[in-house]
């Protein structure tokens, strides 16, 4: 560690800079850019069970620019420890319909300031369905690459239906 | 550039600038300084004697890591329409408690769903909470507000005020 050697050598400075380093790891890793895995079924032929150690970005929220089709992370709205990882699937103002295989179909319209997330495994997913429009302010980041297994980019799975 | 670190304007600045990331730290997770604007709190915070001046007050953040959130306590949290606003409210009942609801809802009585909590103004007449938005989620929830800080005539801790319209959840 070559940064330490010309401002002391005595080990109480390097116990300082340890602080010093560990504040500055950890603002990277709340504002900026963050690694992280994501373990479960909820999104699996997009992620596998056992768990994907994924990387995701904080600028993408904080600027307003998540679409529909992102990958984020977000903090559950059943508790506050975890974080879940699902797809975007409405955001303010569009119609959704909760579950399409029924024959009562139900629609709802995802209110001001909220999103609706559901996992790309929709039959073993607990997601927007169950705990309702999930608000903007929980979620933390955007998935955008994966690193291990197979090291790829997660892009944008949206693809627009064309008006006849 | 070893020589740069040899000149004694670079090493202060330097030694300096790697204490920032500490101060945010303690600024995000510790405690920070906020003013409270409106008047959804009032017989709390900015009572008609402040003359539209508005109250500063001390925010404990550790409390947005550790989750332990009680009854009465004044909380500040992110407006659930709106990710950009905060708002200061009083934490009502947690999770598992019934509550008796006043008018904008539209059901008489609800139970907090897991992981949520139920906040109101202390103005009841003038806020927009819960009854507006239902249960919200505890996860945010950004900061405890501990002490009033200024106008320096009314400084002091916050006392923990909690609600008769609740029929607290006992766990066994």
């Amino acid at each position: 560690m070559p940064f330490i050697i010309p401002f002391g050598r005595s080990f109480f400075k390097k116990i300082e800079w340890a602080i010093k380093f560990a504040c500055f790891v950890h603002l990277i890793g709340e504002h900026v850019t963050e690694v992280t895995m994501c373990i479960g079924p909820s999104m699996l032929p997009t992620f596998n069970m056992i768990g994907d150690i994924v990387v995701l970005e904080h600028f993408s929220p904080k600027l307003k620019r998540l679409e529909i089709g992102d990958v984020v992370v977000c903090i559950s709205p059943t508790n506050p420890w975890r974080a879940v990882c699902k797809r975007i699937l409405g955001m303010p103002g569009d119609r959704i319909c909760i579950d399409p295989t029924v024959i009562n179909r139900k629609y709802i319209i995802v209110p001001r300031g909220h999103v609706w997330l559901q996992g790309d495994n929709m039959s073993n997913s607990t997601d927007s369905r169950s705990y309702g429009p999930v608000p903007y302010a929980l979620i933390r980041g955007r998935v955008f690459a994966r690193i291990w297994p197979q090291t790829c980019w997660i892009k944008n799975g949206m693809i627009p239906l064309q008006d006849e | 550039m070893l020589n740069l670190f040899h000149n004694f304007n670079v090493r202060t600045f330097i030694r300096a600038a790697a204490w920032g990331p500490v101060i945010l730290f303690f600024v995000e997770h510790g405690f920070s300084i906020g003013s409270i604007q409106g008047r959804s709190m009032q017989p709390t915070f900015n009572p008609d004697s402040n003359k539209l001046r508005r109250d500063v007050v001390l925010l404990n953040r550790w409390i947005a890591v550790t989750h332990e959130y009680a009854r009465g306590d004044v909380v500040t949290l992110y407006a659930p329409d709106d990710p950009d606003r905060m708002i200061t409210k009083r934490i009502i009942a947690l999770e598992g408690d019934t509550v008796f609801t006043t008018l904008p809802h539209p059901d008489k009585f609800v139970k907090i769903p897991k992981g949520h909590c139920w906040f109101e103004g202390d103005d009841i007449f003038h806020s927009k909470d819960s009854n507006e938005y239902g249960p919200v989620p505890l996860a945010l929830i950004n900061a405890k507000v501990s002490y009033i800080l200024l106008p320096f005539s009314r400084f002091g801790k916050i006392e923990r005020v909690e609600s008769s319209r609740v029929s607290v959840f006992k766990d066994d």
